[in-house]
């Protein structure tokens, strides 16, 4: 594959130190609202965007220690400036605590503040040119008072902007992304439903849930499984191990025939990557399991490590789009969803998982989200399932 | 599944502090020995037997503070004692640094203090029934006194026996299994060749090792899994995703023909799960990975999660033996193993794994041991692979392993043998930390009380199906062409499409 590695990102403003504010906004999946019309089950959970974190302590730390920031995100502050009532009407939509008039001020303050060190620099240069040449000894000191009087003002200059960029970046990195314009406003009962497949199977018997139907059938056991590890575990038995091999099988096939390349990850990846990805692994109630002693996480999902898979990278075109089937285990703490006590699988902290991964020109992403669903749709009714489609409101 | 749950061990003892003793032994899989033969690697690390770490404390602590421990051993004192000599003999064949002579020690005075506190109790009985008849002021008043007396030596008698059976415990869990006699004593030379199946495949043009062939076919990437996790971690894409589910699929379909009974598990366990097992979640250079914030940790093998899947319980004889053969991923921190710096699929922190695990009657797991060895020569030969099944001397036992068999396979990139799968017999090691018991059926002439006879601990066995990672180097090494693609072994054929063959992309 012809990458071409960066070796960071080529930032305007090389920093060294982030001020981090705790994640004060709960996980999206964790606070439900009771509607009349069950609310489906959110699959994946996404913290509101927030900056990495990199102490547990969850005191509002405004004022408080520098830490050594891991990782930047190129963020365009000048399209945000430049859109700024649209920006400004998306956060609203999306029920978010992106604060954007504190991005934009910051943002022309660090404007201002580069603008000076630039003018100051070519100042110094000026001087230090000077100096090349033949001077009176007393014209030779004043140049040299000069000099220093720059270079100190410099300091002092280069110091606030390095603050101020840190400063941006967290405030800025709580910006969620904008909105689809199709996208419904509001919450989970302004969802759409977007297409529907085949209807509710009628029984003429009284039908069991699944945790009853495996138990009868043994090919569950998640009593075992509570002692040795924990509730919302389980081990598969029997025909259920060949459930779950038949149906991986089968669906990576199926996808392998849309062009999709078969891969399995990492399942333990640097917290750094769970946080570009856009997940909280530190924040409270976070879905993401640490593991102690080391800067990694279990991932939730083989979206992480997938997209990893070109971190700081520069592909070239000619291999847009590139379309993956990752097949991995996926651990979630689920903390907070304790009180949704629903027995058997439906819930649980490991499960196996294929996802599809698309990296495509920007132009074509709409028509490659249209494609995946399709997808989705083809499999499931393959299946002989009965589903429905609904297009996600902006507040998730 | 009928099996009865155990509240918890009915120990003679009721205690409920430990004193915790640092592990100072490396793990067994850590202090490589050079040889003129390449030694093989192990695949499996084991660390001598040592109790639970409740702390991360290194120093040593013997007089230091008291934790609640989290679980008793049910060991047979008894026994040890009554075969000291050659409870002592394997200790020093296997290297350990199990303390026997203060093993007995602690249990004499153990059963000393015992039977003291039984002897106050009795009396303190005696004086109780004594004064539930007519007394006389003076009388009631003397044995009051004596009754007092007798409560506060108890009292302080029960708390000497609390510690001495806590301490106990510590020092008799470094004790490691007993060794089946025809284990030759020793190092990794000593180890013995039981059998070997083929030859080193002949090559007419210069071998590839697997960390070359897979980069020119574009099915593993170790660089972005170094960006994305760290070293030792790894993509695989395109054909050796199929690779890797023929494997599970084909070695699932052979295990199960044979009797056993297919699982996937937990790969998150409660680290106490992991102790019991053998291992040693917190030792200094420990293979386990443990949850920041819980007592929980990631397994090495599914032989954890299986182990666990019967604790504490009575098994009806009629169940055994179980046979499971279980799916999982196993993490693994190979600390320690840095400086063996092999590229590739070798040694590596996550891999895929399809483990056998028999629970069985104890008069049987030799012969399962046997069972599980022959299982193993099958299907490496099935795959045409050149391999030799090795008897592992005393050194290389893991605590638990009463009898190990490794199977070394010829990998003819790297130049050498290595293992890919081991088989062991834990006998009631595990068994006795798991507290998995049977009930033998009784013969119709004995008729005790309540019909139940005396319980069993049973014996426990376990043995690599297929360690996905060893066999990608396996098949890719000794299935290599001279054009850089590789032929797929026909039995896997069917559980991968059809593919025969995995050939250079075009770039």
């Amino acid at each position: 594959m012809q990458t071409v590695k960066l070796a960071a990102i080529p930032a305007a403003f090389s920093s060294s130190c982030f001020m981090f504010r705790p994640v004060t906004k709960t996980l999206g999946l964790i606070s439900r609202r009771n509607h009349s019309q069950k609310p489906p089950f959110r699959l994946l959970a996404r913290a509101f965007s927030a900056p990495a974190l990199q102490t547990i302590d969850t005191t509002d730390n405004k004022g408080g220690v520098a830490v050594k920031p891991q990782w930047k995100a190129a963020i365009d502050f000048k399209w945000i400036r430049d859109n700024k009532e649209a920006v400004s009407a998306n956060i609203r939509n999306r029920n978010s605590n992106a604060n954007l008039e504190l991005v934009l001020e910051l943002y022309e303050k660090m404007l201002n503040v580069q603008k000076e060190v630039d003018r100051l620099r070519e100042e110094r240069n000026a001087v230090a040119n000077k100096m090349k040449g033949k001077l009176e000894p007393s014209e030779r000191q004043k140049l040299i008072e000069e000099g220093k009087n720059l270079k100190e003002g410099l300091v002092t200059l280069e110091e606030d902007l390095v603050k101020l960029t840190d400063e941006l970046q967290q405030e800025a990195q709580c910006i969620p992304n904008m909105t689809h314009p199709d996208v419904p406003v509001g919450g989970e009962d302004c969802s759409i439903i977007r297409k529907t497949v085949g209807n509710p199977s009628v029984f003429n018997f009284p039908v069991k849930d699944h945790f009853q139907l495996g138990k009868a059938l043994d090919i569950f056991d998640f009593d075992a499984a509570a002692e040795v590890s924990g509730s919302k575990f389980y081990y598969l038995k029997n025909e259920a191990v060949m459930l779950e091999m038949g149906l991986i099988n089968w669906t990576l096939s199926e996808v392998i025939k849309r062009g999709f390349t078969p891969l399995t990850t990492p399942e333990i990846v640097r917290s750094s990557v769970v946080e570009k990805c856009g997940f909280q692994p530190r924040g409270a109630n976070t879905q993401v399991y640490s593991i102690e002693g080391a800067d990694q996480c279990l991932i939730g999902t083989a979206e992480i490590p997938v997209g990893g898979i070109h971190m700081d990278s520069i592909l070239s075109e000619s291999l847009l789009p590139l379309k993956y089937a990752a097949f991995s285990h996926c651990f979630r703490t689920e903390a907070g969803a304790a009180g949704t006590a629903t027995r058997g699988l439906y819930r649980v902290h490991q499960f196996s998982k294929l996802e599809m991964f698309v990296f495509c020109q920007p132009e074509e992403s709409d028509s490659y989200h249209e494609e995946l669903i399709r997808i989705e749709e083809d499999l499931y009714s393959s299946l002989g399932l009965h589903f429905k489609l609904l297009l996600f409101l902006a507040e998730l | 599944m009928q099996t009865v749950k155990l509240a918890a061990i009915p120990a003679a003892f009721s205690s409920s502090c430990f004193m915790f003793r640092p592990v100072t032994k490396t793990l067994g899989l850590i202090s490589r020995r050079n040889h003129s033969q390449k030694p093989p690697f192990r695949l499996l690390a084991r660390a001598f037997s040592a109790p639970a770490l409740q702390t991360i404390d290194t120093t040593d602590n013997k007089g230091g503070v008291a934790v609640k421990p989290q679980w008793k051993a049910a060991i047979d004192f008894k026994w040890i004692r009554d075969n000291k000599e050659a409870v002592s003999a394997n200790i020093r064949n296997r290297n350990s640094n199990a303390n026997l002579e203060l093993v007995l020690e602690l249990y004499e005075k153990m059963l000393n203090v015992q039977k003291e506190v039984d002897r106050l109790r009795e009396e303190r009985n005696a004086v109780a029934n004594k004064m539930k008849g007519k007394l006389e002021p003076s009388e009631r008043q003397k044995l009051i006194e004596e009754g007092k007396n007798l409560k506060e030596g108890l009292v302080t008698l029960e708390e000497d026996l609390v510690k001495l059976t806590d301490e106990l415990q510590q020092e008799a869990q470094c004790i490691p299994n007993m060794t089946h006699p025809d284990v030759p004593v020793g190092g990794e030379d000593c180890s013995i060749i039981r059998k070997t199946v083929g030859n080193p495949s002949v090559f007419n043009f210069p071998v590839k090792d697997h960390f070359q062939l897979g980069k020119a076919l574009d099915i593993f990437d170790f660089d972005a899994a170094a960006e994305v996790s760290g070293s030792k971690f790894y993509y695989l894409k395109n054909e050796a995703v199929m690779l890797e589910m023929g494997l599970i699929n084909w070695t699932l379909s052979e295990v199960i023909k044979r009797g056993f009974t297919p699982l996937t598990t937990p790969e998150i366990v409660r680290s106490s799960v992991v102790e019991k097992c053998g291992f040693q979640p917190r030792g200094a250079n420990t293979q386990v990975y443990s949850i920041e914030g819980t007592d929980q940790c990631l397994i090495g093998t599914a032989e954890i999660p299986v182990g666990g899947i019967h604790m504490d319980s009575i098994l009806s004889e009629s169940l055994l033996p179980l046979k499971y053969a279980a799916f999982s991923h196993c993490f693994r921190t190979e600390a320690g193993a840095a400086g063996t710096a092999t590229r590739g699929l070798y040694r590596v922190h996550q891999f895929s794994k399809l483990e056998m695990f028999i629970f069985c009657q104890p008069e049987e797991s030799d012969s399962y041991h046997e069972e599980l060895i022959r299982i193993e020569e099958d299907l490496y030969s099935s795959l045409g692979l050149h391999f030799k099944t090795v008897d592992m001397a005393t050194e290389d036992l893991g605590a638990p392993a009463y009898r190990k068999f490794d199977v070394e396979a010829w990998m003819p990139g790297l130049g050498r043998y290595g293992e890919i799968s081991s088989a062991s017999n834990c006998t009631d090691y595990q068994s006795r930390r798991l507290g998995i018991r049977y009930r033998p059926s009784q013969p119709s002439s004995t008729n005790t009380k309540k019909g139940k006879g005396p319980t069993r601990f049973v014996h426990t066995l376990n043995a690599t199906a297929c360690a996905i990672p060893r066999m990608i180097i396996c098949l890719l090494e000794n299935y290599q062409q001279e054009d850089g693609s590789v032929i797929i072994p026909e039995p896997l054929r069917p559980f991968m499409g059809g593919l025969e063959r995995i050939s250079p992309k075009c770039s």
